[in-house]
């Protein structure tokens, strides 16, 4: 095997084993278990439904469950690759190629391939590291009426509670401000707001 | 007994700042400059204490009014120097009792910035801007005293909280402007 777009390093053993039975199966077969892969791909946290997918393509189709799995994790590793290299579909499409596949199959899966990849590399954005990152927030203000000092207050206080995720966990921040620090905070915001816009 | 008007006002200053629990060395620092036992410098820097943070709580702007907290047969006048001394300062000890209010912690700073992330263990080339924001909080000053702490917590906002932010804090603006304008 040549050098492949997708992966730099050398592919395990099981892959040309699996690339070849993938190949034997029919075109209708072949679309419909792209089809399963690239949904699962799309919505990574469904995976009782991919399953249950897999298990009926199994059945119907007449292949081992475990023979199945070891082709779909083969060819998982193609997208998976793409995605982090930024492949484009015929790169895609010369891999599978390469490793075995009609080219046939090649083009349907490229195919898919382009029309998800929007999606899939925003799901990857997505799952960038984040330091921090704010979740929530919420808020009240109100009226200081009187306290132990001073009998008539009358003073407004803005309350903010963000919600930050820190590691795993998440925790809350509280914390006051007079008014004057609540329209300067909105006047900073909306200043990086404009920002954020002008280099998206 | 006091040495001057500037000793009196020093002396007023000094016990309306003061915690109950500081007033005791007060009074033992001010002891020499009044010539004063020890139990009747307690007394007296107490008696101030007392009668300063009277004037703040009730709120008393009026000479009469602080006049009449006097007993009658008070000097005449030190009543009016002491009474003076307090409509001077009665503005700047109600900002100082509201600042040493007990509160959360008071958000006392704020920077940010916006990065462009480039790359990642997920994708290898990317565009994406993200803000840090940098907020200092300072901890209940009623609970420190006089050392503060001061906190820095850095978080991280997308674009898309970032929006979802600016929505609530401008639902914040719009309520604050309907309550002042009732």
């Amino acid at each position: 095997m040549g050098l492949l777009n997708f992966s730099p390093e050398p592919l395990p053993e099981a892959v040309s084993g699996d690339m070849h039975s993938l190949n034997q199966l029919g075109a209708q077969q072949f679309c419909a278990l792209t089809d399963v892969l690239f949904r699962f791909l799309t919505e990574p946290k469904e995976v009782e439904r991919f399953l249950a997918q897999l298990s009926d393509f199994a059945s119907t189709n007449k292949i081992s469950l475990g023979a199945l799995k070891s082709i779909v994790k083969s060819v998982l590793l193609v997208p998976s690759g793409a995605l982090k290299r930024n492949l484009s579909s015929e790169q895609v499409r010369a891999d599978f190629i390469a490793l075995g596949l009609s080219e046939e199959k090649a083009s349907y899966f490229a195919e898919q391939w382009k029309l998800n990849s929007p999606a899939l590399t925003r799901l990857a954005v997505g799952q960038t590291l984040m330091i921090n990152q704010l979740i929530d927030m919420e808020w009240k203000f109100g009226v200081t009426a009187g306290s132990s000092e001073l009998e008539k207050v009358g003073s407004i206080f803005l309350q903010l509670k963000l919600v930050v995720k820190k590691g795993g966990q998440m925790e809350n921040v509280y914390m006051e401000l007079t008014l004057p620090q609540f329209y300067s905070f909105l006047h900073e915001m909306e200043r990086v707001k404009t920002s954020l816009e002008s280099f998206s | 007994q006091a040495p001057s008007r500037d000793a009196v006002r020093q002396l007023c200053q000094e016990s309306f700042s003061s915690p109950p629990a500081a007033l005791g060395p007060l009074a033992r620092r001010a002891c020499p400059g009044l010539a004063a036992a020890p139990e009747e410098a307690a007394q007296l820097v107490s008696a101030l204490h007392n009668l300063t943070r009277h004037v703040v709580y009730r709120g008393l702007t009026k000479p009469e009014d602080i006049l009449a907290l006097f007993p009658e047969n008070f000097h005449q006048n030190l009543k009016n120097l002491l009474t003076k001394i307090i409509l001077e300062n009665v503005s700047a000890w109600r900002n100082e009792a509201q600042a040493s209010q007990i509160s959360l912690p008071r958000l006392v700073d704020m920077d940010w910035r916006v990065d462009i992330k480039t790359s990642s263990d997920n994708i290898s080339r990317m565009a994406v801007p993200t803000c840090l924001l940098q907020l200092k909080i300072q901890e209940d000053a009623a609970l420190c005293g006089n050392n503060p702490v001061v906190s820095a917590m850095t978080v991280e906002l997308s674009k898309e909280t970032l929006d979802t932010m600016l929505e609530g804090l401008g639902r914040i603006r719009d309520q604050l402007s309907a309550v002042a304008n009732k």
